[in-house]
């Protein structure tokens, strides 16, 4: 028998009505005001994907796209314009009650904790809303303690602590009543190298170890790269692409960068479809085009004009590879 | 109502009282400024008095009314400034997103305030009246306006819940707050009994909800008995409906048409 999926989306559509203040003066504002002019921003448009139960998914579109009014129509907090939303095999907008019991949501750029107030104030006072038994209430707490590092700062008033803290708290609040889903939207934002890596490394681990499923989105693709294994891509509202991020890269991938340090000063590698990044002494930094060269030409080519001391051979960023996707789109939206 | 969803608004307005506790210094700030004004008002009575004006009051009264109805106008938190500053900032998709009603959290919080504050401000009020007459009242009244007047609070906490979720559509709330509460003061009987103004406009404030959360809990100090209690918790029930179903009602509007900053 199939498990239920955690998410459907089937012809999801949200559109928002924002006021446009007409230009001039008093005449203008009048006329605003008795008649507002509105302008209607399609956010969401026909989206479709569906998520299997413990699947860790990033959700990924450039400002504007979609991605956190889908997060908040999953979660039940805005009601779809049309098309339909199953999350655990109930309607967000309509069973949001029972839904808010069985799914968490962190928001980077807002807070559920009390300023205040230590974070365990907060943790007693959502184990109220989420009707979880004391003595649960406590195993749970201490499990969260232990696996964020949560016991130094538990009775630190939340204005007190670091960004990165205030962020491991934000997200142990979210799973203190066990939710079987995660929505994140942009949980690294703001944090530094080291507070990011940790933040990534306890999502992987929460979902790993207990079958959340995760559903993230994020302008870092180290966040995507470190903690998810599918990507979904929107851009102005519709589905750009949706699977493995391996995929992703094989598809849109089409160049590497290859570093050579080389016993002699300078090579000298113009070849078709290899360019020269920057060449200093004994080092050469090449971009291939690998529908035009193979990086085995590029290093059979390097070897026959000298010894090779070191070679390193990557792939261009995630960061080019989205960005090649949503240019890809715009250049179909402009043909159309 | 189920005793856990009882206990969800018991453990926000638990929570509020821990902030109301924290935050002292606000609460001190209050009861200075209520020094202060009462010490204004009960000179100002006093030479009036002495003027011979025709005002068909004790003075002394005045001022314990006064005091009283300082003391809920003060009391009351407000809710407004942070409903407002919880939409405009988009941390109220956080609060929407829980198994808990927002609208009745945000009260609940409010009542955890009042809570701790009522309880000082009334001694605060009740001591400096006594310093700026020398007078106390029978106990009797004095003990019917605390009930009526925390009822009275909570309305006007109620009140201002509704004006705050105005920020769904407007930018700034302030405008309407600034309105409602001066109706509130001139209506409510703030400075006056409302049986000392004109007759039209006694007409006028018995139409609007103002007087059940000042003036009617303050009148009993100026009767020094607690007829008519029956009758304004009458009143207070009636209004305190109509501001739940007009809070009910503003949130779910806002809901259907929520259109939240990033979405």
């Amino acid at each position: 028998m199939r498990a239920t999926p955690a998410v459907v989306i089937t012809d999801l559509c949200k559109a928002f009505h924002v006021r446009r203040p007409r230009a001039g003066g008093f005449a203008a504002r009048l006329q605003d005001f008795v008649r507002p002019h509105t302008q209607t921003v399609t956010a969401v448009d026909r989206l479709s994907f569906s998520i299997a139960p413990g699947e860790r998914v990033a959700f990924v579109g450039p400002n504007g796209a979609g991605k956190s009014t889908t997060l908040k129509m999953l979660a039940g907090i805005l009601q779809p314009d049309a098309g339909e939303v199953r999350v655990l095999g109930l309607e967000p907008s309509r069973q949001r009650h029972e839904l808010a019991f069985r799914v968490g949501t962190v928001f980077g750029q807002r807070s559920q904790l009390w300023y205040q107030l230590p974070p365990r104030d907060t943790f007693a006072l959502l184990g109220r809303v989420y009707e979880i038994a004391a003595a649960e209430h406590r195993r749970r707490l201490d499990a969260l303690t232990a696996a964020f590092g949560l016991g130094a700062i538990l009775d630190t008033p939340v204005r007190q602590l670091s960004l990165g803290e205030r962020m491991r708290c934000e997200i142990a609040a979210s799973l203190l009543h066990a939710p079987r889903i995660l929505f994140l939207d942009e949980p690294t934002i703001g944090l530094d190298v080291s507070a990011k890596a940790v933040i990534r490394e306890l999502l992987h681990t929460e979902s790993a170890s207990h079958g959340v499923t995760l559903l993230l989105t994020s302008h870092d693709t180290a966040d995507i790269e470190r903690v998810c294994e599918r990507v979904i891509v929107i851009h102005r509202g519709r589905l750009l692409w949706d699977g493995a991020i391996a995929d992703l890269r094989r598809r849109y991938l089409t160049t590497k960068r290859i570093t050579v340090w080389s016993e002699a000063e300078r090579l000298d590698l113009q070849l078709p479809g290899v360019r020269v990044l920057s060449s200093d002494a004994y080092r050469t930094e090449l971009e291939v085009a690998l529908d035009v060269a193979s990086v085995g030409q590029v290093i059979d080519a390097a070897l026959a004009q000298s010894a090779v001391r070191d070679l390193a051979v990557e792939d261009a960023p995630l960061d080019a590879v989205i960005r090649a996707l949503y240019a890809e789109a715009e250049a179909r939206r402009s043909e159309t | 109502m189920r005793a856990a969803a009882v206990s969800k608004y018991v453990a926000f307005a638990r929570v509020a009282t821990a902030l109301a506790r924290r935050d002292r210094g606000e609460l001190y700030g209050r009861m200075l400024f209520f020094a202060v004004i009462l010490g204004v008002f009960s000179s100002l009575w006093r030479v009036v008095a002495e003027a011979g004006m025709p005002i068909a009051a004790d003075p002394k009264l005045l001022v314990w009314y006064l005091a009283t109805t300082e003391w809920i106008i003060l009391s009351a938190p407000p809710v407004h400034t942070d409903v407002q500053e919880s939409i405009r900032r988009g941390d109220v998709v956080c609060r929407i997103g829980r198994p808990v009603s927002y609208v009745g959290a945000a009260f609940a919080e409010a009542l955890g305030l009042l809570a701790v504050r009522a309880p000082l401000l009334a001694a605060t009020a009740w001591a400096c009246a006594f310093a700026f007459t020398g007078w106390i009242p029978p106990l009797a009244p004095l003990a019917w306006t605390l009930p009526f007047g925390f009822a009275g609070a909570a309305l006007i906490t109620a009140m201002c819940l509704w004006i705050g979720l105005l920020a769904f559509w407007l930018e700034d709330v302030s405008p309407v707050f600034w309105v409602v509460q001066k109706l509130l003061f001139v209506f409510g009987g703030l400075m006056l009994p409302i049986e000392l103004y004109p007759r039209a406009m006694q007409v006028a404030a018995a139409w609007t909800p103002f007087p059940a959360m000042l003036a009617g809990p303050a009148s009993f100090v100026l009767r020094q008995s607690g007829a008519g209690w029956l009758t304004l918790a009458v009143h207070q029930a009636a209004w305190g409906a109509a501001a739940a179903l007009a809070v009910w009602w503003a949130f779910r509007r806002a809901r259907a048409t929520l259109t939240i900053n990033g979405g």
